[in-house]
């Protein structure tokens, strides 16, 4: 017993190593153009250290080059099977799903849009972070509107914003909460709370061309522009550099 | 695939039809005044009647605005709905299921409604055949009046012509095809069903006989779409069905796993089957043999709803493209040896996952290869989009749908191409519309059955009933204007032909001899559409009527190029291109101003080409070898 104790700790211990190597090596495959050689390093630096948002990142735009999307979504289940309590593992297990929808029939983007839904939800029960409490949010308004789903994202959006304000430091990631609060009451038929939020973005973001794009139109311009943001065949921003390297 | 750069061809300009007029506003300077036809207005389902006193003020303003600016300029493309008057108003009827999930079933078998133009009793007149799928309920064979009474009027003599039934209990109508399947100068009749499909051979007293089983046509199989072409170019006229299901009883249904595996890219569909025609010259004894595995057509397996044929790079040859629902559509260019390729991969960029259901073909650019234009569903929850499928003349194809504008059609269905302006330039009319039914909507009920987990879509058990609700229903139709620029403009509200009801098949003819289009709109478990072409002033036109000697009676794959003023404009006779509707036999050019053209040229499947004269603002027959013979 004591003996299986002392591995436990050693693994431990082992594990940001193990981590950092593998990632580096993963890295290296991928500036040498060889994403599908640097797929099973991610993953070995993910199975280490599985809430890591970087490897997660890196390894997520590799299986975009290269259309592993399967591969992605098997990997995520495995790993959240072996670390439950991962948050950012779930969150990321549902952004598998959200780059895969590109990439499939109308009705299968319903299908993974759902999925990747409850791998959010999965990690906000686990941690309420900001950032997936504004990918769930912002999840929902890609939603007809038929399905009744922006109200909840609205919901989501609000916390992601209070989390944000209540942030001393001024992270400029964070401005895309209010530019998706913005969209969730244009969804919801709160135009002029919309216009008041991304209004709020711009002082404390100034200069953000999301926000300066919505406030600069009306009507119908910016009707068409919103339902062209929130168009299912473009592929979703899933990149979470700007997170960490802030 | 990018599109790539192509050289403009030189249009026919019509005066008062200026094609660069700003967006939004009508382009012609017509004759003032013209609004919709009380017909039109009058039988327009789903628009709000207005309070007397509204009208009283709009009336009073527009008075007050008749002084203060030009009178407001007709649009250049009119029609007028004329069903009831003319008699051609019918009632489609779906087939009603019996058992727990019947209603689920009647929504997966809702086509069925289709019309298919052709003269059959050889007076010079289109008639029409428009089918019903109701149990007992009779099919419509409407005799045109037009040529001995000068009056747009039919005559239902379906039950005295013998062709009134096949809606059996075992068996529910879907489609219907004019072919002269024995080159005997009567177009005999194909009626597609869930079920063995019926040929009837044209006697020619107006009678006609089910040669069905003579002619081999007894295979089971769940028909929705049919087209007749001379695939080996042999002088007689092939048969290619459309199978929507794959071949199970859907009356008695003896597994409740009937529906498709994935709702993208399913495999489990009907696929096709191939009949060559192989009546003895001289022959009245019609006989097909299937060659479906020998074509190399039998590999397909999809949901096919629609078939279209055309010779795609122009060798001479028909090839095929299938429009499928639920995933991959195919397209198949002849080898001209009896047998086809799939070309899928390398002429369309890989294989799509939409929901096709209309092939429909035409050189809407002329530039003298054929396109196609495949409907798709594009509404609130399903945002396909439809594929304007551009020849790029070296056997690849660009979709054009969104550069073009035409791209959404809503839950689309029939679209059909036509000169409906007679500018010369062909432009195209779509329906679109499921279900139309009670407020409620059907989507997030049925979404919440496609999220769940490992569901077995197949099974028809775990389908939702649909009860009294809509599904993208009351949907308005499109007609979009060709502007000739690589774009279109959508005026079906301007052109009287924005009705919502749940479209299915289109035929297209000049039913009155006036030289422009008119439209017939058949719509399920609704009535159908009678559009009467009245866009004044049109352009000048031929018309020609093909008669084939040494290639089939029917002239089915001959192409007409017409030279005019630079630009080169073609017309291939198909048939019966489009969901649920055959066109006209007759090739329509539209020639703007121009009263007369530079050169005809005919080129017949058999390989002869004749060149010919012909006068303008008339229909002229074309005898193969003969030359002009009326």
């Amino acid at each position: 017993m004591r003996r299986f104790r002392t591995l436990l700790l050693l693994a431990a211990c082992a594990a940001p190593a193990l981590h950092a190597a593998a990632f580096d090596d993963a890295i290296k495959a991928v500036a040498a153009h060889q994403d599908a050689a640097a797929l099973p390093l991610f993953e070995a630096a993910l199975n280490a250290e599985p809430d890591s948002l970087p490897a997660s990142n890196e390894y997520r735009k590799a299986v975009i080059r290269t259309q592993e999307y399967d591969r992605a979504v098997g990997f995520y289940e495995k790993l959240t099977a072996a670390h439950p309590d991962a948050a950012f593992a779930w969150l990321n297990f549902g952004y598998a799903y959200v780059d895969k929808i590109p990439a499939a029939g109308s009705i299968t983007q319903m299908i993974l849009a759902n999925k990747a839904l409850t791998n959010f939800s999965k990690s906000i029960e686990r941690r309420k972070s900001w950032i997936a409490l504004y990918t769930r949010g912002n999840s929902y308004l890609y939603w007809p509107k038929v399905f009744g789903r922006a109200p909840l994202g609205v919901a989501d959006l609000e916390q992601a914003v209070a989390i944000a304000r209540a942030e001393p430091r001024k992270i400029k990631v964070y401005v895309r909460s209010w530019v998706a609060l913005g969209d969730g009451y244009w969804k919801t038929g709160q135009s002029e709370k919309a216009k008041a939020t991304w209004g709020e973005g711009q002082q404390l973001f100034p200069g953000d061309p999301q926000l300066q794009a919505r406030l600069a139109r009306d009507g119908e311009e910016l009707e068409k522009y919103l339902y062209d943001q929130l168009d299912p065949n473009k592929r979703v921003d899933t990149n979470l550099a700007p997170l960490y390297e802030e | 695939m990018a599109a790539r750069p192509r050289a403009f061809p030189p249009g026919i300009e019509i005066p008062g039809y200026p094609r660069s007029s700003p967006p939004g506003l009508p382009r012609s300077v017509l004759s003032p005044g013209k609004g919709r036809s009380s017909v039109a207005r009058d039988f327009n389902p789903g628009r709000r009647v207005r309070r007397p006193y509204i009208s009283c003020v709009l009336l009073l303003f527009a008075a007050c605005s008749l002084h203060a600016q030009a009178p407001k300029p007709s649009p250049p493309i009119r029609f007028e709905e004329i069903s009831e008057r003319a008699g051609a108003r019918l009632t489609h009827h779906t087939r009603v299921f019996q058992g727990k999930k019947a209603d689920v079933l009647g929504m997966f078998t809702s086509g069925g409604a289709a019309v298919a133009v052709g003269d059959f009793d050889g007076d010079g007149d289109d008639d029409l055949f428009v089918t019903d799928s109701g149990a007992g309920r009779p099919c419509h064979l409407l005799r045109n009046e037009f040529r001995p009474t000068g009056k747009l009027t039919f005559t239902d003599v379906a039950k005295e012509a013998g062709v009134a039934g096949g809606n059996d209990p075992k068996s529910i109508v879907a489609d219907a095809l004019w072919l002269d399947a024995d080159n005997d100068g009567r177009r005999d009749l194909l009626v597609a069903r869930f079920g063995t499909p019926i040929l009837y051979r044209n006697l020619g007293n107006g009678k006609f006989q089910d040669v069905s089983k003579a002619a081999g046509l007894t295979k089971f199989a769940n028909s929705i779409a049919a087209i007749a072409f001379d695939y080996d170019n042999d002088g007689r006229l092939d048969l290619l069905l459309g199978h929507y299901f794959p071949p199970i009883d859907l009356i008695a249904l003896p597994t409740p796993r009937v529906l498709p595996n994935d709702l993208d890219n399913a495999a489990n569909g009907g696929g096709v089957s191939l009949w060559r025609n192989v009546t003895a010259p001289g022959s009245s004894a019609v006989r097909f043999v299937e060659v479906t595995e020998k074509a190399g057509l039998s590999h397909h397996t999809g949901w096919t709803l629609d078939l279209g044929h055309g010779d795609l790079n122009n060798d001479g040859w028909q090839d095929l493209y299938l429009a499928d629902d639920y995933g991959t559509d195919r397209l198949f260019f002849n080898n001209r040896d009896g047998t086809f390729r799939d070309a899928t991969r390398e002429a369309l960029g890989g294989l799509d996952t939409k929901k096709g259901m209309n092939a429909e073909i035409a050189d809407y650019d002329r530039d003298g290869w054929l396109d196609v234009y495949v409907t798709n569903i594009t509404d609130e929850y399903m945002k396909e989009c439809n594929m304007l499928w551009h020849n790029n003349g070296d056997g690849t194809f660009t979709d054009l749908s969104k550069e073009t504008g035409t791209c959404n059609t809503l839950w689309g269905w029939g679209a059909k191409f036509g000169d409906f302006d007679g500018d010369g330039w062909e432009d195209l009319f779509v329906v679109d519309g499921l279900r139309s039914a009670g407020p409620e909507n059907y989507i997030p009920v049925l979404l919440e059955m496609i999220i769940t987990p490992d569901i077995d879509f197949t099974d028809i058990n775990n389908w939702p009933a649909i009860g009294t609700m809509s599904w993208s229903g009351h949907q308005r139709k499109k007609l979009f204007r060709n502007l000739g620029t690589q774009a279109f403009r959508e005026m079906a509200a301007d052109a009287g032909v924005d009705n919502d009801l749940d479209g299915r098949g289109i035929g297209v003819a000049d039913l009155d001899d006036d030289g422009r289009l008119d439209l017939y709109q058949t719509n399920a478990n609704q009535a159908s559409l009678l559009y009467r072409n009245v866009s004044a002033p049109a352009g000048h036109w031929i018309e020609l009527r093909l008669t084939g000697t040494k290639s089939n009676r029917d002239a089915v794959g001959a192409r007409a190029t017409v030279r005019l003023g630079g630009a080169v404009l073609i017309r291939e006779l198909n048939g019966g291109n489009g969901y649920a509707g055959q066109s006209t036999a007759r090739l329509h050019f539209g020639l703007g101003t121009a009263t007369r053209i530079d050169a005809l040229e005919i080129r017949w499947p058999s390989g002869r080409i004749e060149k010919v004269t012909v006068p303008v603002d008339r229909i002229t027959t074309i005898r193969e070898g003969s030359g002009v013979v009326k």
